[in-house]
């Protein structure tokens, strides 16, 4: 008995052992009681979680409001696209420089404001690299890129 | 992965059925609002992001391989949408200060029932699950979706691995560690047979 059993003990519990090696664990359980008080003290815990009560069902609302959002998806992707295009613009804006150019783009951002918010929603689900990537709605790697930066936008360009 | 029944759905709805999306969802969706409150307290947020959920898998059907196991596509999805969740931080700080305020005292108790028979026994179930909430939010991210996905949900080491990408060795590791840390936080909570744990 060299070595006490470590990750062994949790894998036993969950029945991931193959079956030799349960035997080999079991038989070192049974010569260490230092062993034995620490798979009792995993055991604990793994029963307690076992009888945590379920999360709350879902509202009765959920499913319709489910399948009124995937109504509205048409509609969504084409709002992310627009604000793809848009965020590229904004790109190209400094480098086109004068105040007065940024003046105008920071009020039509302003007026875009109200429906950004409502896009941005949209937009948090296309967080996903590898997802993104898969959407005939993303048409090149920089609108990949776009996506998974618009946080480092200006602030005021944000909705 | 032929003989998985939502994977044969998975492929109608490739093949443009809707229904068939429609039918993975109402399998599927309302056990999905469970696992997203496993990264949120707030019911309403858990059933937007299961939502979510099942949006990217609309917006992504193309991308399934039937080689996956429909349901730890699934869940891939979902633990990857709630860990962004809770990295945009806003969830993160509330769950906090709920937790801190919470603070979970451990309470005696001599039985555990799933579903509580007393108001006393609901009290309890509630208490034990504010201190699964704060001990969830301190566990690093792999361990702590390994941990939901086994305790919780019920997904063997195999699926784990699945659904986490990566060995089922390295799901045995991450498994232990939250559970060692689990013994931690639970250790002052009385067994649900009321009786000192035995395997
Ligand atoms: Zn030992």
């Amino acid at each position: 008995m060299t070595r006490h059993l470590d990750q062994e003990l949790t894998a036993l519990l969950d029945g991931a052992l193959p079956p030799a090696r349960a035997r080999e664990v079991e038989q070192h359980l049974a010569g260490c009681a230092s062993c034995r008080a620490e798979r009792d003290r995993l055991a604990h815990a793994v029963q307690l979680l076992a009888a945590l009560p379920p999360p709350p069902a879902p509202s009765p609302d959920f499913s319709r409001g489910f399948y009124a959002r995937l109504d509205a998806e048409p509609t969504a992707r084409a709002g992310v696209l627009e604000l793809l295009r848009r965020a590229r613009w904004r790109n190209l804006v400094p480098i086109a420089g004068g105040a007065l150019t940024l003046a105008l783009v920071v009020g039509a951002l302003a007026s875009y404001r109200a429906e950004q918010a409502r896009l941005a929603r949209g937009l948090d689900l296309y967080q996903d690299y590898e997802l993104v990537a898969g959407l005939d709605a993303v048409q090149d790697p920089e609108d990949v890129l776009v996506v998974g930066h618009l946080d480092e936008l200006p602030a005021g360009a944000r909705p | 992965m032929a003989s998985d029944p939502d994977a044969a759905l998975m492929l109608a709805f490739q093949n443009g059925d809707e229904r068939a999306f429609r039918t993975l969802f109402e399998r599927h969706g309302r056990a999905m609002v469970g696992f997203c409150h496993h990264y949120v307290k707030d019911g309403a947020r858990a059933e937007e992001l299961a939502q979510d959920v099942f949006l990217k898998v609309h917006r992504s059907a193309a991308r399934y391989q039937p080689t996956a196991r429909f349901r730890t596509w699934l869940y891939r999805i979902a633990a990857n949408h709630c860990l962004n969740e809770l990295r945009r931080g806003e969830y993160g700080a509330r769950r906090e200060a709920a937790a801190r305020e919470g603070g979970s005292a451990p309470v005696d108790l001599d039985s555990l029932p799933g579903g509580a028979a007393t108001p006393e026994q609901a009290a309890v179930g509630e208490a034990l699950a504010g201190a699964v909430r704060e001990l969830l939010a301190r566990l690093p991210e792999k361990q702590r979706t390994a941990f939901v996905l086994c305790r919780l949900e019920g997904l063997s080491y195999e699926e784990i691995a699945e659904v986490l990408e990566t060995s089922v060795s390295a799901v045995k590791s991450l498994l232990h560690r939250a559970t060692v840390a689990a013994a931690e936080a639970l250790a002052p909570w009385s067994a649900p047979d009321g009786k000192e744990a035995r395997q």
